[in-house]
């Protein structure tokens, strides 16, 4: 990795393009400079903070220390999936809690234990690997979640129509689970179609910097989309489905974002 | 026995007091009072996607709890006062129904049937989306009229409907459930239309606000 070292001087040289984007915004009176700020120093602490703790852990090599990290990171995606859903009822957002970890483990164990062939607990491989599997997973379950809620509360009349008529609450709500479904993984499978013509995904990029020969590197680019592909879907899949069977109650049948006691 | 009977300490949300009410088999019941005394609730407590926080009602003598819940909201079916329609055709908005429900569809001439009946001059290829606030409001009603079963509660059934064809509307409606031995209970502002077509009329009072 020597080639690839760079002086903290010649490092702080890139906020100079910074400057130049502020400078502009300045000029212009576009009102995102305190933001361009906040986010560019926001980003470097905390990189800088899990750079340290990264090293630190790489240097012990004590599997524990992997695993809490690891615990850290799944936590931490659940959390920012919870807080954007605050309205849902809490057996919902436990089975978003276990879709998560159980999806994420999973893939995470598969790629590197299986495909890979590592030691599971080398922190080489599951910190980086966890950290784009749970990152996407976070955007899917979110956006997923969101289209969801956005049919539940927009389509009042609709549900409200059916429900009368005699449907099932099951059959009114799964085609809005698929519509999630179809929103949460459509930008991944997009972002699979146009991979390699215009850009070249940032894994690969860090890989072929680093000095691995672009043959590895693009085997590792297309085994973690795979595995970005199957965690953000079964970890929708399982918010979604388990999810949406929370909202009713087969006896009654009545569907509720929130159910509270009833009768 | 009264086909549904409903105790007087029926209550909703701890806001709306109803009567005892007694609905007749067979019968064509209109249902008036002012805006916000609870018709519509009433309505919905009936099919049962709106649930008492007290008291009770009786369909057949028994309370509506012992029922299986889908069966009864067929059988005892609510016209929603919002009207739904896909921007599709009036085909596809009434295979909706259907299939969700997991029936067959019903063949256009069926489907024209049914528009007939709820004055609605239009073939079940027409689209519904440039339709006006009346015509949607026909073609809906035309579709739960289909697949009503033995009670239909209508809700403002004529609320975007003029004077002319409001009356023939509701005439036709009775002419039709009669034959097929359908109760109607119909919330409606009218008192027109209450008095010329309705067996009984039900008034309830102002909420009792507690």
């Amino acid at each position: 990795m020597n080639n690839m070292e760079i002086s903290l001087t010649r490092f702080s040289l890139i906020y100079v393009l910074l400057l130049l984007v502020l400078f502009i915004m300045k000029k212009c009176r576009i009102d995102q400079t305190k933001l361009v700020f906040i986010a560019s120093m926001k980003m470097t602490l905390q990189l800088v903070i899990a750079g340290f703790l990264i090293q630190y852990i790489f240097k012990v090599d004590n599997p524990l220390f992997t695993i809490i990290y690891l615990g850290a990171m799944i936590t931490f995606t659940i959390h920012r999936i919870l807080s954007k859903n605050k309205e849902l009822n809490k057996k919902f957002k436990f089975m978003i809690a276990v879709s998560v970890s159980f999806s994420g483990f999973f893939v995470i164990g598969y790629f590197i234990g299986v495909v890979i062939g590592q030691n599971i607990f080398n922190p080489q491989f599951v910190i980086p690997i966890a950290g784009m599997l749970l990152g996407n997973t976070m955007t899917a379950v979110i956006l997923g979640l969101k289209s969801f809620k956005e049919s539940l509360i927009g389509q009042q009349n609709r549900i409200n129509a059916l429900l009368c008529a005699g449907v099932s609450a099951k059959n009114i709500l799964l085609p809005f689970v698929k519509q999630a479904l179809e929103t949460a993984t459509l930008p991944t499978l997009n972002s699979m179609l146009g991979m390699g013509i215009v850009f070249l995904p940032g894994m690969m990029t860090g890989q072929i910097l680093s000095g691995t020969i672009p043959i590895t590197a693009i085997l590792y680019q297309v085994a973690i989309m795979i595995g970005i592909c199957t965690a953000i879907f079964l970890s929708c899949f399982g918010a979604l489905y388990f999810g949406y069977q929370t909202l009713f109650d087969k006896q009654l049948q009545i569907i509720e974002l929130n159910q509270t006691k009833k009768e | 026995m009264y086909l549904f009977a409903s105790s007087s300490d029926l209550q909703f949300k701890n806001c709306i007091k109803y009567p005892e009410i007694y609905i007749p088999e067979n019968s064509f019941t209109f249902l008036t009072g002012k805006s916000g005394c609870g018709k519509s609730t009433y309505l919905k407590m009936l099919n049962r996607t709106v649930l008492p926080q007290n008291g009770s009602i009786l369909y057949w003598g028994k309370d509506l709890k012992e029922y299986p819940i889908l069966p009864y909201r067929r059988e005892v079916l609510l016209v929603p006062q919002d009207v739904f329609l896909l921007d599709g055709t009036i085909r596809e908005n009434f295979d909706l129904y259907y299939s969700s429900r997991g029936d067959s569809v019903l063949s256009n001439k069926e489907i024209c049937h049914f528009l007939q009946i709820c004055c609605s001059e239009f073939s079940p290829e027409d689209t519904c989306m440039k339709m006006s606030g009346g015509e949607r409001q026909r073609v809906f009603q035309a579709i739960f009229l289909s697949l009503a079963d033995k009670v239909l509660l209508l809700d403002e059934p004529t609320a975007a409907l003029d004077e002319k064809t409001s009356d023939m509307f509701i005439q036709n409606i009775r002419q039709y459930c009669k034959q097929k031995k359908i109760t109607v209970l119909c919330v409606s502002h009218s008192t027109k239309l209450a008095e010329s077509y309705a067996d009984t009329v039900i008034r309830l009072e102002e909420p009792n606000h507690e």
